[in-house]
């Protein structure tokens, strides 16, 4: 179900952060709201079901750019793949913990971004990229994940509920 | 079948040799056709929350502004009675200036422009890219490399088109070179964009003289733009003694983040120069 329900979220997302992400910059940064739903759903959810949502999530924010398409996913899967690395050792996800997964998973999803673009020729990787556009958006994502998180906890909880009275 | 996908290594190599293909064939154009088809429907999506959020914030900034308003509304009768009697000495002078113009157009073809008015419906929402979205596309005559303007100059110009919507990268996108000109002393130069969304005139000669609140035009030197629209005025200018050119700061009178109409120029093809360049390099 988590799988299916992948589209809709991620879609809308994008486009909320494509349409009102200009309104609200700080400095060249807008919150990562694609980037922090895969962050949220990956941590409470299997790694396959968390990959399908990197490569919906990105593809939908690429599209919505002048990005090729696929350049937002590998920072995102290489998140993921930590986030279900980390899940195996940790019992309880606390207050900190998640505080420092975005912290530190939106700079490396931002760094990697920067780098493929710089890959492909765009003048992307300069220490003003970092400055003026990477930390206001990590920010912005340390600001909002407590409500995203909520959000998403709460569709998880409803569909192990319900698939546990189908069962 | 689950089995692979059970050893977490091979399932992220699988999952980035995927991501690497993606990338390299949507950067090689292959995938456009598709990526047009369907970025239609996000693109409707991401047009309707931009008409909300625009709405929304217009009306608070119109809430906010009535106090201010009626303050410069004061201010304003007042001055008007000043500049009334400065319009007659403007008449006079715009007779003069009517004068000479004629004379100008006596020695210069103007070139009939058309234009093609369009809708900004998104925004690039990637900080590190500046780039819009407008609603007309092929059908509409449009295609890649056409000059985008607003009444108060220029935009940028057409980077990609889809049947019904185009991108245009703007002149303020880090990636965009405009050959320019400066209007009082016809010197030459390149106006490039800088990741803070500032403009600045490059490879002005030495001995040029700049001064603040010069006009910046397009030159029309490589054939992307037509000659004469406004890039911005000079409002700073850097030199130093052991550089080989002087810089200046460049400030566009467009406002690049509250644009909602813009006018493509259908009747201006870009020229591909590029083939001289190779029949220059060939020759012996």
């Amino acid at each position: 179900m988590g799988n299916f329900l992948s589209l809709p979220i991620l879609v809308i997302a994008a486009a909320l952060q494509a349409s009102l992400g200009k309104q609200i910059l700080l400095l060249g940064g807008a919150p990562d709201l694609v980037f922090l739903l895969i962050l949220s759903w990956s941590i409470n959810a299997e790694l396959e079901e968390s990959v399908l949502w990197a490569f919906v999530g990105g593809i939908c924010l690429d599209l919505l750019s002048a990005a090729p398409t696929g350049a937002s996913i590998p920072g995102i899967l290489i998140v993921i793949f930590g986030v279900s690395g980390l899940g195996q050792q940790v019992y309880r996800i606390g207050l900190i913990f998640l505080i420092g997964l975005v912290l530190v998973g939106s700079l490396v999803q931002q760094l990697i971004f920067a780098i493929i673009m710089a890959t492909l020729g765009y003048p992307t990787l300069t220490l003003e990229t970092v400055t003026y556009v990477i930390l206001p958006t990590v920010l912005y994502n340390l600001l909002l994940v407590l409500p995203v998180y909520w959000f998403v906890r709460r569709i998880q909880r409803r569909l192990s509920r319900r698939k546990i009275r189908l069962s | 079948m689950r089995s692979w996908r059970s050893n977490r290594l091979l399932f992220f190599a699988v999952c980035m040799t995927l991501c690497s293909g993606l990338i390299l064939v949507s950067a090689a154009g292959a995938l456009a056709p598709v990526e047009g088809l369907v970025a239609t429907p996000l693109n409707f999506i991401a047009g309707i929350f931009n008409d909300i959020s625009q709405t929304v914030n217009s009306a608070a900034v119109e809430f906010s502004e009535i106090q201010r308003l009626r303050e410069r509304n004061a201010e304003l009768e007042e001055a008007l009675a000043q500049f009334q009697a400065e319009l007659v000495e403007l008449r006079e002078t715009s007779s003069d200036y009517q004068l000479l113009t004629s004379l100008l157009d006596y020695t210069t073809t103007a070139e009939n422009q058309e234009f093609v008015t369009a809708d900004v419906i998104n925004f690039d929402q990637s900080g590190v890219l500046r780039t819009l979205v407008i609603n007309r596309g092929t059908r509409d005559g449009i295609s890649r490399g056409m000059p985008v303007v607003t009444n108060l100059g220029l935009v940028g110009r057409i980077l990609e088109v889809s049947a019904n919507a185009s991108r245009v990268l703007l002149i303020t996108d880090s990636s965009s070179f405009v050959s320019a000109r400066l209007q009082t002393s016809r010197e030459e130069g390149s106006v490039r964009g800088e990741l803070t969304g500032n403009l600045r005139m490059i490879d002005i000669p030495l001995d040029a003289v700049v001064q603040e609140g010069d006009l910046v035009l397009t030159s029309g030197l490589g054939g992307n733009f037509p000659s004469d629209i406004v890039i911005g005025q000079v409002q700073s200018i850097r030199q130093f003694e052991f550089e080989l050119a002087q810089e200046a700061e460049v400030r566009s009178l467009v406002n690049f983040d509250t644009l909602e109409f813009v006018l493509v120029i259908t009747s201006f093809q870009p020229v591909d120069i590029s083939v001289f360049e190779t029949e220059e390099e060939g020759a012996p």
